[in-house]
């Protein structure tokens, strides 16, 4: 088994060295393990159909291609019932073997409710980026989700516009987000690890600039980052010049256009974009394309569709000078 | 190795090919609406492969800025949905049924040629119009599956999709013509003695094809049609917030999009079943099974639409089911898969390119099989889907299979279709060009989905481990693009210095080569009898398995050399483009002003009349059926209304389910009980059934001879019809004034769409009613054209029937629970 799950594994990603980060041939959680041996399975079957239809084409045309140029007969050939029946009893009794593995992974994948234990997220999608809410943790964060490793999570899908679909490949297959339907994912991270994920179906013109990442964190991890995310925004007002471009950057924020958008924990309030309260302890910004450097966060900022084509986020015209406030303010929001 | 007596009889006859532009303009000839079918779908063909280029440029390396986000989306919509409608449904039925399937089964063309042409210039106009969204602000940007709510005014406020609805709609119109065309060709006009289980395999999965059509395509326009509703009406056919749901629209469109991967696939398998026989000299093997697997594929490919649908969270139980039916599909095609196999064995294989091309489908179209059985697994999917191992999956299946296949019936029935036979060098360079740029192209795509790269994207970030393959893909693309320049360069190489073909060249089974290259106008001077499968092989050798050792069977019938005009041929008519070009008006109205609406419309009507008289100075529309001993005995136009009918019934099933699911979902505003008013309805119920009665009086008079009466009673059915219609106008004033609006809540939209989509019917029945008395006074009603009353009472009935359901369903049940 194993050394057939690395054969496939070279084949199919391809004989590359580094596991692509979005392989859905390295699974990591019990869901994606899974589905995983159900896919090694299916593909052993139809790697015999294949041998057998391709075997069975080039033995034909080895044996009757010259036969016209020599001037030979073809054979007269009769029904063969035996023959027939094969053909057809065969691959039914291949898609028997199939079904009663897919019938019972699909259950067993999808159940009803999650167990007691499981960590409840909330995660809602929008036209391009993620909202992640921890209900009972009263955490809210955006395009990064921490989950600890070995306990059950029930991933709840909401979408706030358009159809969207939650795919992190090495934790299992996706779902699809519905406006006016709650769909749901419950699995068990297995591994620790950094999984990336990205949004599955076609939701609009960014579609491609959506994008977000999963931390399976262990246990202890798990819990320092809570503890983290719940502690009150970062309040400037340290010594040094960065300070004072924190300091300024938190004014221009308060009475800023973005308030109308963003909550800071104690500042702003609304959720129309991401929540930027720890915004500094975040990996990623911009639907999760860019890594979160205050570089990158410059040229969002100066002007967000030309970085995400479509974004909701305006062109605000900002200074040189704001930017680099207001950058510095919303690093320092760890 | 041809027949020689044919030559002498065809060859004085003008081809079919030549002829002035207006000739083509008025064209009812099967063989030249399939040479412009084939003409414009080979243009489409080449510009969807362009679009498909530049998607391959833009993807060749990471964060590639070659296009830009909006290009991208309008390109990869534009490609699905021309490949798919512009395509590959063109070229394999609108040129080689077209062309081929009157051949096939020896009739003189198909059963309503005008009707034809009208399909023709729907199809072309639906396909120019929605390519003139490019010059209108932009192409269709939200897929070729068009999910909604994408798709709502809300979420994509420009043209774009404005372009994709009606242009669809044309394009289902067209399809739904020329599916009722064939559908009455096949069935009434096969030659005598071509029974079922005679007709050659390519005519067998036209058959399944058009029933699939038939019943498939109702779906996709009740799913467009409230799409429209919802951009133009503001109504909230698919927005969640107001208690309606997006599924409500993949429901419907998957309804039709999975039967309609097998309108694309059969015809293909159709035409490997002609084109291995004849190249492997030998007899298809186990016809029955090949025939029957046709159909329960055709059967089963309506209970699988959810495997396209396991990511929306249908629950486990919906999943298992769908899962296990769409594994059923596997049998049936995986038996299509053996035979082919079967018939090579043994046999002595020629190697044309035609033959390379079916065997080329075999292989490739079982990696896309296979892989559609994983998808078939519902968790694998779960994996798999909308990322790019579908991408490879369908391509294995529309290019390996549809694609393919089409490739291989170009070379096969190329010399029929134009007298000259294409290069076979240049041919299997062209075969092998695409065999390996097709996979080079598209094997790599089921890594780049195990890797995880979702489709649809125009973008994606360096170190995914996605930049290799897809720069393979990319690399591998242009192989495949040349592959079709060569194609091209053969084409047009063979129209100026081709080898003139034989009738029979390739020593070919068919009807088709029993008649000259090209066929003449009237195709065969003599009807021809079929006395077994391969008709013509039987002429020519007798009841032998093989041409070995027969020596052409002295019995051979002898042909006589008819004069051509002995025979009824259908005049040509201008009419069809000027219908086609109204319905475009009203398409191009409704995207810039409402006064070209009503312009196009009465282009419409105008040509209906036109077609009318044209219908009263020519007499007989259709080409004689040559079949008497084998038809159903039913007139063709009665079958056509039969099929139309069985198509309508789709089309009310849909809105009815829609009007069902959306019940007791209303949010706002008066709902069923308030507002119906059932005495009332239950008075125009009566009158509407009354009306059905008149009709029954009106055909008994004209059949016994009595115009008069049977003037009277049709006027009589036309009042209580529109008796019926103005007690929908005040229903409907009635409540609006009541405070329910089309927009107020679910019930009111599904209930004026429903009521209102079966008014319309019945206006329509009305008007026919009216031109009947019209043409019954002007005496053109005489007795022996009572069938002319028996059509409109047909379709008269089948709208009372659909009224007597909605009465009961909607006003009934609703007023029962009211109570």
């Amino acid at each position: 088994m194993k050394t057939l799950r690395g054969l496939s594994f070279l084949v199919l990603a391809g004989c590359h060295g580094a596991t692509p980060p979005m392989t859905t041939m390295a699974p990591k959680s019990d869901f994606a393990e899974w589905t995983h041996t159900l896919y090694l399975q299916v593909i052993g079957w139809d790697s015999l159909i294949l041998a057998i239809v391709a075997l069975a084409t080039f033995v034909a045309l080895f044996r009757y291609s010259t036969r016209a140029r020599e001037g030979e007969a073809p054979t007269v050939s009769r029904e063969h019932l035996a023959l027939e029946v094969t053909w057809t009893v065969g691959p039914a009794l291949v898609l028997v073997a199939i079904a009663i593995p897919t019938i019972r992974t699909t259950f067993r994948s999808q159940p009803a409710e999650a167990p007691p234990e499981a960590l409840e997220v909330k995660v809602t999608a929008h036209q391009w980026w993620w909202q992640v809410q921890y209900l009972d943790l009263e955490i809210t964060t955006a395009n990064e989700i921490h989950l600890p490793a070995g306990r059950p999570v029930r991933l709840s899908l909401e979408s706030a516009d358009v159809i969207h679909s939650f795919w992190v490949p090495q934790l299992g297959g996706k779902r699809d987000i519905i406006p006016g339907h709650t769909n749901a994912i419950t699995l068990v991270p297995r591994v620790p690890g950094v999984y990336l994920g990205q949004c599955a179906e076609f939701c609009g013109l960014s579609h491609a600039n959506m994008r977000f990442r999963v931390f399976v964190d262990t246990p202890a991890q798990f819990t320092a980052w809570s503890a983290q995310q719940t502690a009150p925004a970062a309040v400037p007002g340290r010594p040094a010049e960065a300070a004072t471009l924190v300091e300024a950057g938190a004014q221009l924020y308060a009475a800023s256009p973005c308030v109308t958008c963003h909550t800071v924990n104690g500042v702003s309030t609304q959720r129309v974009g991401p929540d930027l309260t720890h915004f500094g302890s975040r990996t990623t910004l911009a639907g999760g394309t860019l890594d979160n450097t205050p570089e990158n966060l410059a040229a969002w900022l100066r002007n967000p569709p030309a970085v995400k084509p479509g974004a909701q986020m305006p062109d605000l015209g900002l200074t040189a000078p704001q930017i680099a406030q207001l950058a510095a303010y919303l690093e320092s929001l760890k | 190795m041809a027949v020689a007596a044919r030559t002498e009889a065809t060859t004085a006859d003008p081809s079919y090919l030549g002829g002035n532009l207006w000739s083509w303009l008025t064209t009812v000839d099967h063989k030249r609406i399939a040479v412009l079918y084939g003409t414009a779908a080979l243009t489409f063909f080449v510009i969807g492969g362009i679009e498909a280029l530049l998607m391959r440029l833009q993807l060749a390396r990471p964060d590639n800025t070659f296009l830009a986000a909006s290009t991208y989306n309008e390109l990869f919509t534009m490609h699905g949905t021309t490949m798919i409608f512009l395509v590959v449904m063109p070229l394999e039925i609108g040129l080689f049924a077209n062309f081929a399937v009157p051949l096939l089964i020896g009739a003189r063309d198909v059963a309503f040629p005008r009707l034809n042409a009208l399909s023709f210039w729907l199809f072309l106009f639906g396909a120019l119009f929605l390519h003139a969204s490019f010059l209108a602000g932009g192409a269709p940007n939200a897929g070729w599956f068009g999910y909604a709510n994408l798709t709502e005014r809300y979420f994509s406020p420009g043209t774009n999709l404005d372009f994709w609805v009606l242009g669809l709609l044309i394009l289902g119109i067209s399809t739904l013509l020329t599916g009722i065309n064939f559908g009455v060709t096949i069935i009434n006009m096969r030659a005598p003695g071509m029974t079922f289980m005679r007709m050659p395999m390519f005519v067998w999965t036209i058959l399944v094809t058009v029933v699939l059509i038939l019943l498939a395509f109702p779906a996709l326009t009740v799913a467009l049609i409230l799409l429209l509703m919802d951009r133009f009406y503001g109504t909230h056919f698919y927005i969640a917030t107001v208690g309606a749901s997006p599924l409500l629209w993949q429901h419907l469109f998957w309804l039709f999009g999975h039967p309609e991967v097998y309108i694309m696939a059969l015809p293909a398998f159709g035409i490997v079943s002609e084109v291995i026989p004849v190249f492997a000299r030998k007899p298809l093997y186990g016809y029955p099974m090949m025939a029957y697997s046709t159909a329960l594929i055709g059967f089963l490919s309506y209970g699988v639409w959810g495997h396209h649908m396991f990511a929306v969270g249908m629950g486990p139980a919906a999943d298992a089911a769908f899962a296990v039916t769409s594994m059923l599909i596997a049998i049936p095609t995986g038996i299509k898969i053996f035979t082919w196999i079967a018939t090579m064995w043994g046999g002595a294989l020629c190697m044309t390119t035609a033959f390379l091309f079916s065997l080329g489908l075999i292989l490739e179209f079982t990696i896309g099989g296979l892989s559609g059985i994983m998808h078939a697994a519902v968790p694998i999917d779960l994996q798999q889907t909308d990322s790019y191992f579908v991408v490879a999956h369908l391509h294995y299946v529309l290019f390996g299979g549809s694609v393919f296949g089409i490739f291989s019936a170009l070379y096969y029935w190329w010399p029929k279709l134009t007298g000259r036979l294409l290069d076979e060098r240049l041919g299997k360079l062209h075969f092998w060009l695409t065999v390996i740029g097709f996979n080079g192209t598209f094997f790599p795509m089921h890594f780049l989905g195990a890797e995880g790269m979702p489709r649809r994207i125009y973008r994606y970030a360096p170190g995914m481990g996605w930049d290799m393959w897809n720069l393979v893909a990319t690399i591998s693309a242009f192989i495949l693009g040349l592959s079709v320049a060569v194609l091209l360069y053969n084409i047009v190489r063979t129209c100026y210095r081709g080898v003139r073909a034989a009738d029979d060249p390739w020593d070919a089974r068919t009807l088709e080569w029993w008649t000259a290259s090209p066929p003449p106008a009237y195709n065969f001077t003599r009807i021809p009898i079929v006395r077994g499968r391969d008709p013509f092989w039987i002429l020519k050798y007798g009841h032998q398995r093989s041409a070995k050792g027969a020596a052409l069977d002295p019995q051979r019938p002898v042909l006589e050399a008819a004069p051509p005009d002995a025979f009824h041929m259908p005049a040509p008519s201008i009419f069809p483009l000027v219908l086609a070009a109204g319905i475009l008006l009203t398409a191009v109205g409704a995207i810039t002003r409402l006064s070209l609406v009503g312009i196009g419309f009465s282009v419409v009507l105008l040509s209906i009349v036109g077609i009318g008289f044209e219908y009263a100075r020519f007499g007989e529309e259709e080409p004689p059926s040559a079949a008497a001993g084998l038809s159903t005995a039913l007139d063709n136009r009665k079958l056509g209304i039969w099929a139309f009918i069985g198509s309508e019934s789709i089309f009310f099933a849909s809105l009815i389910s829609t009007y069902l699911i959306y019940k007791g979902r209303n949010l706002a505003g008066p709902g069923a009980p308030e507002i119906l008013e059932v005495p009332l309805t239950s008075v125009s119920t009566f009158i509407l059934l009354m009306s059905s009665l008149l009709m029954v009086l009106a055909l008994a008079a004209n059949q016994r001879g009595d115009e008069r009466w049977a003037r009277r009673w049709l006027l009589g059915t036309a009042g209580l019809g529109s008796l019926f219609v103005l007690g929908q106008v005040y229903e409907f004033t009635h409540f609006y004034h009541k405070g329910l609006a089309l927009q107020t809540n679910l019930f009111s939209q599904t209930f004026y769409t429903l009521v209102g989509f079966h008014g319309a019917h019945v206006t329509v029945g009305v008007l026919w009613l009216l031109a009947l008395a019209i043409a019954s006074r002007a005496g053109r009603l005489r007795r022996e054209r009572s069938l002319s009353i028996e059509l409109c009472g047909l379709y008269w009935h089948f709208v009372d029937v659909v009224w007597i359901v909605i009465f009961t369903l909607v006003y009934l049940l609703e007023g029962v629970q009211g109570a």
